[in-house]
């Protein structure tokens, strides 16, 4: 494998590695939020409107850029009625294939995510509510969750390439 | 080509994508993408994306992470190692009893969490060993563990009966409360076949030896504590939710929090259970995000072709069928789609099809959802693709192979077939509840 992939790969699972297990925490920033949200209503009586939409922009942030980091990890769930019966080298041939749906995907999405930015970029959008904030952060981290799980993706091949052709990368 | 072709070939080729073995995620997202640029050119360019903006203000769903967060701690924090020990002692005696006190576990278990991975990984660490041990037949309990475990997403609270109700439009209580009662019974159901099997073919499961269980009753008696703390979470989380104190997702991290408090007060937490814990729970959300995030795109463009009126038209001006015989129909139909497709990814995506349908027949939405739950959890085990298929194979012990994941669903299935048509032909089963606590 020629160098810059090697080094495109292990940059790549770094920071993914990096930034999902930064998410990862997210869940105890979603557990507080809410329970700050049922104490202070029931028991202080001082209703805070914001705590809802803080947890979903937290939940979107959690899932979009924890996704690179659960792709490292493997934990997303295939039908392998017929891939499970492939060697280990088989199933890598078969995924550098089939890697093409995973990149098409997400590179729609990038742009669907990257038109919706400018846009909110350009009517500074606000969600329509009683906190109204910006839908500015939290589509530039979608923005950036996407770009890392389409360069994870690449560098995810890239490792399968690799171990069709019978090599170990990272 | 006319749109019901176009919805067919998108199935079609959707399982074909699945079928290579690529992540589940991808192979929806793809052929949702391509289906919407070939129908709206450079306009559908936008669709994946917005599904994320759906999947934004779907904020129930919060409950999902939560839920699967709270499902590891539970299994870690060794509150299940008492309630085993508890119902080890008191089913003991009884042919099969294990398996039955494993069923019961899983009830309580199902009633503090709202999925089934939680139940799988109890059923699969702690009841499945020990009843190995003890000479129980191995295809019989790796049935029970995972018929068992479903129970999870049919007894309040259920995650599925969460997105169900974001579907369709209804109050998740009602629904929650109609899942209650058709979930004991198909507990009792399972527990009839155990016990009515082990009768006959007692070297399925034989009786613990007497010394084994044998402790004064005092000693018996105080192992019944072990189910005060479910029963302080389950009320914590359930109960304050149904009484109306706690909003939905409120509800669900406060029973995150009383399980991690749970687990706290035992001594079990450590830095690296919470650190399993969390990538874990990281883990498991975002495939199942990934996965509806994909089928949301997938089921809008079934929207923009207008997928739910042709169905409609097919099932009613077509083929005359009569409001049963549809119902009958679309339970089928998503049996054996539930088969070889995402099961999560079905409900997404073939709900809002049928959700109108039913309405239009003129069936309660609220009993239609138990209905639907019941045939998920039937699809969770079905081979050749099952959620619970698939991490019964992640969990279990070496010495159950594939073979006997696969045969010891069957009668479980048989059962879990009959609940559905008890439901279905008498709906009080699942309406009393939820009609009680309304009237109140």
């Amino acid at each position: 494998m020629p160098k810059f992939i090697v080094t495109y790969v292990k940059v790549i699972d770094y920071l993914s590695t990096k930034c999902g297990r930064l998410a990862m925490y997210l869940i105890f920033v979603m557990i507080a939020v809410l329970l700050l949200d049922a104490v202070t209503r029931n028991i202080i009586n001082i209703p805070l409107s914001w705590c809802i939409e803080l947890a979903q922009f937290t939940m979107a942030a959690y899932y979009i850029v924890g996704g690179p980091y659960s792709m490292q990890l493997d934990s997303h769930v295939r039908m392998d009625l017929i891939y499970s019966r492939f060697s280990p080298r088989n199933r890598a041939r078969l995924d550098c294939f089939t890697a093409i749906f995973l990149v098409v995907y997400l590179v729609c999405l990038l742009i669907g995510a990257i038109s919706s930015t400018k846009y909110a970029i350009e009517y500074d959008q606000r969600k329509f509510s009683m906190w109204n904030p910006s839908m500015i952060p939290i589509k530039l981290i979608m923005v950036f969750g996407i770009t890392l799980m389409l360069l994870q993706s690449i560098s995810t091949f890239f490792k399968d390439l690799a171990k069709a052709r019978g090599i170990q990368l990272s | 080509m006319s749109y019901e072709a176009i919805a067919i070939f998108m199935f079609l080729s959707m399982l074909l994508m699945m079928l290579t073995g690529q992540r589940v995620f991808a192979a929806i997202g793809i052929v949702s993408t391509v289906a919407a640029l070939l129908l709206w050119g450079e306009g559908g360019v936008e669709m994946p994306f917005n599904a994320a903006f759906k999947l934004f203000n779907w904020y129930p769903l919060l409950t999902l992470p939560l839920f699967i967060y709270m499902g590891y701690i539970l299994s870690e924090s060794g509150i299940a190692d008492d309630l085993y020990a508890m119902f080890h002692v008191w089913f003991g005696g009884l042919k099969g009893g294990l398996a039955v006190g494993t069923i019961l576990l899983m009830v309580v278990i199902s009633a503090m969490n709202g999925l089934s991975v939680a139940g799988m990984a109890i059923g699969a660490t702690i009841a499945l060993p020990e009843m190995l041990k003890r000479g129980y037949d191995k295809i019989m309990i790796t049935g029970v563990v995972q018929a068992g475990s479903s129970l999870g997403i049919l007894v309040p609270p259920s995650v599925v009966l969460v997105l169900y109700g974001m579907i369709a439009r209804q109050p998740v209580s009602q629904l929650w409360l109609a899942g209650a009662i058709p979930g004991l019974m198909m507990a009792t159901l399972f527990i009839i076949y155990i016990v009515v099997r082990c009768h006959f073919q007692p070297h399925l499961g034989p009786t613990v030896a007497k010394e084994d269980r044998d402790m004064p009753m005092r000693e018996k008696l105080k192992l019944l504590r072990a189910g005060i703390t479910p029963f302080l979470i389950f009320f914590c989380m359930t109960g304050l939710f149904i009484m109306g104190i706690t909003s939905l997702v409120e509800s669900s991290a406060v029973g995150a929090t009383a399980a991690t408090l749970a687990a706290l007060v035992r001594g079990r937490l450590n830095r690296k259970v919470m650190e399993e814990t969390i990538r874990k729970t990281l883990g498991i959300s975002c495939m199942f995000m990934w996965v509806i995030l994909a089928a949301l795109a997938f089921g809008s463009v079934f929207d923009g072709i207008g997928a739910a009126r042709a169905i409609e038209s097919l099932f009613i001006t077509n083929w005359d069928l009569t409001p049963w015989e549809v119902l009958i129909m679309m339970q089928l139909s998503y049996l054996v789609m539930g088969m070889f497709l995402d099961d999560t990814a079905m409900l997404v995506i073939v709900a809002p099809l049928y959700v109108p349908l039913v309405k239009l027949l003129g069936f309660d939405p609220i009993w239609y959802g138990v209905l639907y739950t019941i045939t998920c959890q039937i699809a969770y085990m079905t081979p050749p693709f099952g959620y619970n298929l698939f991490l019964m194979r992640a969990m279990a012990p070496p010495e159950i192979t594939l073979m006997d994941i696969y045969r010891s669903i069957i009668p479980f299935v048989m059962v879990m077939t009959l609940a559905l048509v008890l439901v279905m032909v008498f709906p009080q089963i699942a309406m009393w509840l939820p009609e009680y606590v309304r009237s109140r």
